[in-house]
């Protein structure tokens, strides 16, 4: 659908936001790209599909979101990497009481701390996103994992 | 090939040669004398397939196989390749039919995995065709002989092949029988590819030590820990293993401080802000709040709190393979107990809080070790010598287990092994 610019930029905003702090490493940064009453999941295409609840990441809330960047700073051990998001455009599929429904695609590249790269994961983000101020947030982020049999391990937020 | 002859050092298995986890050849020879062999693979569970006609594509070894339904009920499994020309059959990787189809020639098998249907098998215009002599009886799907236990479907391509039961053994039908005991419900799959040597990973699944060293997570929340009520079991024959845990029966303090007094942890342990993952809702009265049931050669179970799951591993190379995970509930779960499971479920698998490590740990194994594959791991926490069960998880004796038998499989035991 069409929706007027300023809808449009906070939305693509914070789609690349998002994305490049995880590159950057500045997971604070990427918590506060949620709504305190949020949702984050991380979900395999086939589970999506078939309409099974299990995810890699399943965060009902934000709490549970906050513990998992926790988590990964203070005792998750794992291949050492820097990410590369590649996003799509997005496609604003509806506009309802001030949430916008969005869909993207993305590619992410990962390389080693010695400088190889490889393909990591495609998929497609499912938003809700709540455009009612300028610095517009996620009020649910579905990532749909195309790579579901994961290469190695999956850490870093998608 | 590798010199098996001088695979073991010793004949108790407390060394393994790194040549195990990078040889060609020792991979062939796993595919025939194991996952071709005297053993019973699991290969997923029935209520995958719930209708007739249902499949599902799983692999034993690095041989692509089907399980299906058929219309009486009873459950088939055969290789999924067209006995024509050896065209991969299913390509769905899960589905319902009323007939397998080659796509390649049309060739025709029933679901229980027999050939009725050659197009123009006579020819035609009376030209060519099949000879007279083809029978199509003979040419039905490679089948495999399955059995069905408490809705867990396993399969052996050996007619020798011990009764399940038997194979399965008393321990092992304790505690996966336990975890099976009524209906179950499917909540999701993960998947996993490690660029690793499977007996790594079975190496890991029987391997108490690592648990709270390399999982921070588990030392944290005290889902595991070596100063609590724990231990590692096997059967008669040291081929499967269950490692247990009593979470809760350690203080939380006085294991802080050994850990710290043997420089595991040397930082702040972190608070969670929503507990619920850590969370054990009692499901047995004996209380064992984490179980790790290993079912050689390619199966593990997990009780982990109140996170279920079936563990498959398909070999791909010598430096690869694949973990499927099930996780699962009960039928009769309310929506909450659902939701409490898969909360659980962020513990385990690629992403799990506690198990993503693993995934690191094997590969820099493989890695590390592929420069020097004379050189030899060492495993004598738990003591040497005799192979036995010990209530402690400041143990790798399990291990020693899975490669006795693993060697007896291959052909290779050392003389005067310790079985």
């Amino acid at each position: 659908m069409t929706v007027d610019l300023e809808t449009k930029s906070r939305v693509d905003c914070l789609l690349t936001d998002s994305a490049m702090f995880i590159d950057r490493d500045e997971l604070s940064a990427w918590l506060d790209c949620f709504e305190d009453d949020s949702r984050y999941v991380v979900i395999p295409r086939e589970n999506r599909a078939r309409d099974y609840p299990v995810a890699l990441i399943h965060c009902d809330n934000k709490a549970r979101l906050h513990d998992r960047v926790t988590c990964l700073r203070h005792a998750n051990k794992f291949n050492p990497h820097f990410d590369r998001h590649i996003l799509s455009t997005a496609r604003i599929l509806s506009l309802e009481d001030g949430v916008a429904a969005v869909e993207s695609n993305f590619m992410i590249v990962q390389t080693t701390k010695t400088g190889e790269s490889k393909l990591f994961c495609a998929g497609c983000y499912e938003d809700r996103i709540n455009v009612t101020s300028p610095r517009a947030r996620f009020r649910e982020r579905i990532v749909v994992l195309d790579t579901f049999s994961i290469p190695t391990l999956l850490a870093t937020p998608i | 090939m590798a010199d098996l002859d001088a695979a073991w050092p010793r004949n108790d298995y407390s060394r393994v040669r790194y040549d195990l986890f990078h040889d060609s050849d020792v991979f062939e020879r796993e595919q025939d004398r194991i996952f071709r062999g005297p053993v019973w693979s699991v290969l997923g569970l029935e209520t995958e397939i719930p209708n007739p006609g249902d499949f599902r594509v799983t692999a034993v070894g690095t041989t692509p196989v089907v399980f299906n339904r058929d219309q009486s009920g009873a459950v088939h499994a055969f290789v999924n390749r067209c006995a024509h020309r050896g065209a991969e059959l299913v390509r769905e990787p899960y589905g319902n039919c009323k007939d397998h189809t080659c796509i390649y020639h049309a060739w025709c098998y029933t679901l229980q995995g027999d050939l009725i249907g050659v197009p123009f098998q006579r020819g035609a215009n009376g030209r060519g065709g099949m000879p007279p002599d083809f029978d199509l009886r003979e040419h039905g799907l490679q089948k495999l002989r399955v059995a069905v236990w408490k809705g867990v479907v396993f399969g052996t391509f050996t007619e020798a092949t011990e009764p399940l039961p038997t194979y399965l053994g008393p321990l092992m039908i304790e505690h996966i029988g336990e975890l099976v005991d009524r209906p179950v419900k499917i909540l999701g799959y993960q998947r996993q590819r490690v660029f690793a040597n499977w007996k790594l990973y079975l190496e890991n699944v029987r391997d108490g030590y690592h648990a709270s060293l390399l999982h921070e997570f588990n030392r944290t929340f005290g889902l595991s820990r070596l100063t609590q009520i724990s231990g590692g079991h096997m059967d008669d024959r040291h081929r499967h293993s269950l490692l247990f845990q009593y979470a809760g029966s350690d203080d939380d303090q006085a294991a802080r401080q050994a850990y710290a007094r043997d420089r595991v942890q040397r930082g702040e342990y972190m608070t969670l802000k929503d507990t619920a993952i850590v969370r054990y809702v009692k499901e047995h009265p004996h209380g064992i709040t984490t179980r790790i049931i290993s079912v050689f050669p390619n199966a593990v179970f997990h009780q982990i709190y109140n996170c279920l799951g079936l563990r498959t591993i398909r070999p791909i190379d010598p430096g690869q393979f694949e973990i499927v995970f099930i996780l699962f509930g009960y039928e009769d779960d309310d929506e909450a107990m659902t939701g409490h499971r898969v909360n659980q479920a962020n513990m385990v698998g690629p992403s799990g809080l506690i198990s993503m490590e693993d995934g690191e740990a094997l590969e820099l194994v493989q890695r590390a070790t592929a420069p020097d594959r004379d050189a030899y791991g060492m495993y004598e926490m738990g003591g040497t010598g005799t192979i036995r069960n010990l209530d402690t998880r400041v143990n790798e004796v399990p291990i020693r287990g899975f490669w006795s038998y693993y060697s007896e499989l291959m052909g290779i035991e050392p003389a005067g092994a310790v079985r």
